[in-house]
């Protein structure tokens, strides 16, 4: 039944090229370091659940950003759980795709013919910066304020460019409602569509080129 | 390593995925339903006894719109909301206290004095004086609220 299933739909669609491309394909003897780039696709993924989750009761308006950040902790029904997972998963976010960038540096991983691989994932750490920087002040409390103060401060600091900088940033020449929305837009809907797009791209470009084999020493190879 | 283990190796692991995934989607999947339902399923505050108003503002025999203002917690919002309210009374005795809120589809119902009936301009519901359904699609007669008098002042009870 389910077998016949999966066939017509393999005959109108051919799902199982795809599938089979993308988990049975071949991969080296590696080690437990090339689970460091599947862990922040993980990661990704809970930010991603978890955060529309939140927007279910965030409201990023000053008037109520902080209190219905109070709301989702202390009176939702597992808001709790739901705000820690995107909470703690930021932060495990940045140090593992940090962590896999590394990897892919001390293994060379980055070379000739894995460069756009490479440049993606440059992008994505960038991104994922944003992220962070974005997010910190949704919660607008103190800690988020000045927070945001001091980071956007930092971008007005260079010359020509810098006070121009700030208030693209800020929205306006100070931190108000305006630099919250816009954080908002950019943390829930710039930045998710510029990362989901880049990590397609990422993905597909890992499993065009095949994991790349470890480097042993003395060891020339030609490919 | 022989073809057979490598294959139910494999196999092991392709099961292993699956029912791990499972366990986390079920584990991260069943929380998000708690979390978005669980506000819903929290009972509203119950106001009481409210003061509407004095009897003496009931002509008898003309439905008299009473309004009220009560304080209701959404989330981490208090707001005011607006009970409307029409009372009748036949004789200056007994008094009934109906919603305004149409049992069809809950727009808002209106006297109208000339025709001596309550209109809903939504789909041209109609009642009569004391309430029930004379024409149109409602269902079922103007809501009632629990109504009481004291020292000539009207209570009604607001769920
Ligand atoms: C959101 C962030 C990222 C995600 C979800 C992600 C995901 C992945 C995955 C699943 C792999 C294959 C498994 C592995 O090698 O670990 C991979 C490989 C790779 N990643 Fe990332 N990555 C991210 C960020 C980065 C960053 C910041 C860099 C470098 C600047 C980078 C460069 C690479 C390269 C060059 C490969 C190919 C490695 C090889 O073939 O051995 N990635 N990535
Ligand atoms: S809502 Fe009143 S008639 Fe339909």
């Amino acid at each position: 039944m389910l077998n016949r299933f999966s066939n017509w739909l393999d005959a109108r669609t051919g799902w199982r090229n795809i599938w089979e491309g993308i988990f049975l394909r071949k991969v080296p003897k590696v080690n437990w370091l090339y689970t460091l780039g599947s862990a922040s696709l993980f990661i990704v993924v809970n930010q991603v659940v978890t955060g529309i989750l939140l927007t279910i009761y965030y409201v990023p308006n000053p008037d109520h950003a902080y209190d219905s950040v109070q709301y989702i902790t202390t009176q939702v029904a597992l808001g709790w759980l739901i705000r820690g997972l995107h909470h703690w998963g930021a932060s495990a976010m940045v140090v593992l795709v940090f962590l896999h960038m590394l990897r892919v540096i001390f293994l060379g991983s980055y070379k000739f013919p894995r460069e756009v691989t490479w440049f993606s994932g440059v992008v994505l750490f960038l991104v994922t910066i944003g992220f962070g920087f974005t997010g910190y002040l949704l919660p607008w409390d103190e800690k988020a304020y000045w927070a945001t103060t001091v980071g956007t401060q930092i971008a007005g600091t260079p010359p020509v460019i810098g006070d121009v900088a700030l208030r693209i940033l800020r929205g306006g020449e100070d931190l108000t409602a305006m630099t919250l929305v816009r954080f908002f837009g950019m943390h829930v809907w710039v930045l998710p569509a510029i990362l989901l797009s880049l990590v397609g791209l990422h993905v597909y470009l890992v499993i065009k080129h095949g994991i790349s084999t470890t480097p042993k020493r003395g060891e020339i190879k030609h490919e | 390593m022989s073809e057979e283990s490598n294959l139910s190796r494999r196999k092991f692991l392709a099961k292993a995925t699956v029912g791990i995934g499972g366990a986390i989607t079920a584990l991260i999947g069943i929380p998000a339903i708690i979390y978005v339902v669980g506000p819903v399923l929290k009972k509203e505050g119950d106001s009481g006894w409210m003061r509407i108003g004095p009897t003496s503002k009931v002509t008898p025999g003309t439905p008299t719109l009473f309004s009220i203002k009560i304080e209701r917690e959404t989330g981490w919002v208090t707001n005011q909301q607006d009970i409307m309210v029409y009372v009748y009374t036949d004789d200056g005795r007994n008094y009934a206290a109906m919603s305004n809120i149409c049992t069809h589809l809950a727009c808002r119902v209106r006297w109208i004095e000339e025709r001596q009936e309550f209109f809903c301009p939504c789909h041209n519901g109609v009642f009569d004086k004391h309430g029930n359904v004379l024409a149109g699609p409602p269902p079922r007669p103007l809501d009632r609220f629990e109504l009481k008098t004291e020292n000539d002042e009207i209570f009604i009870k607001v769920g």
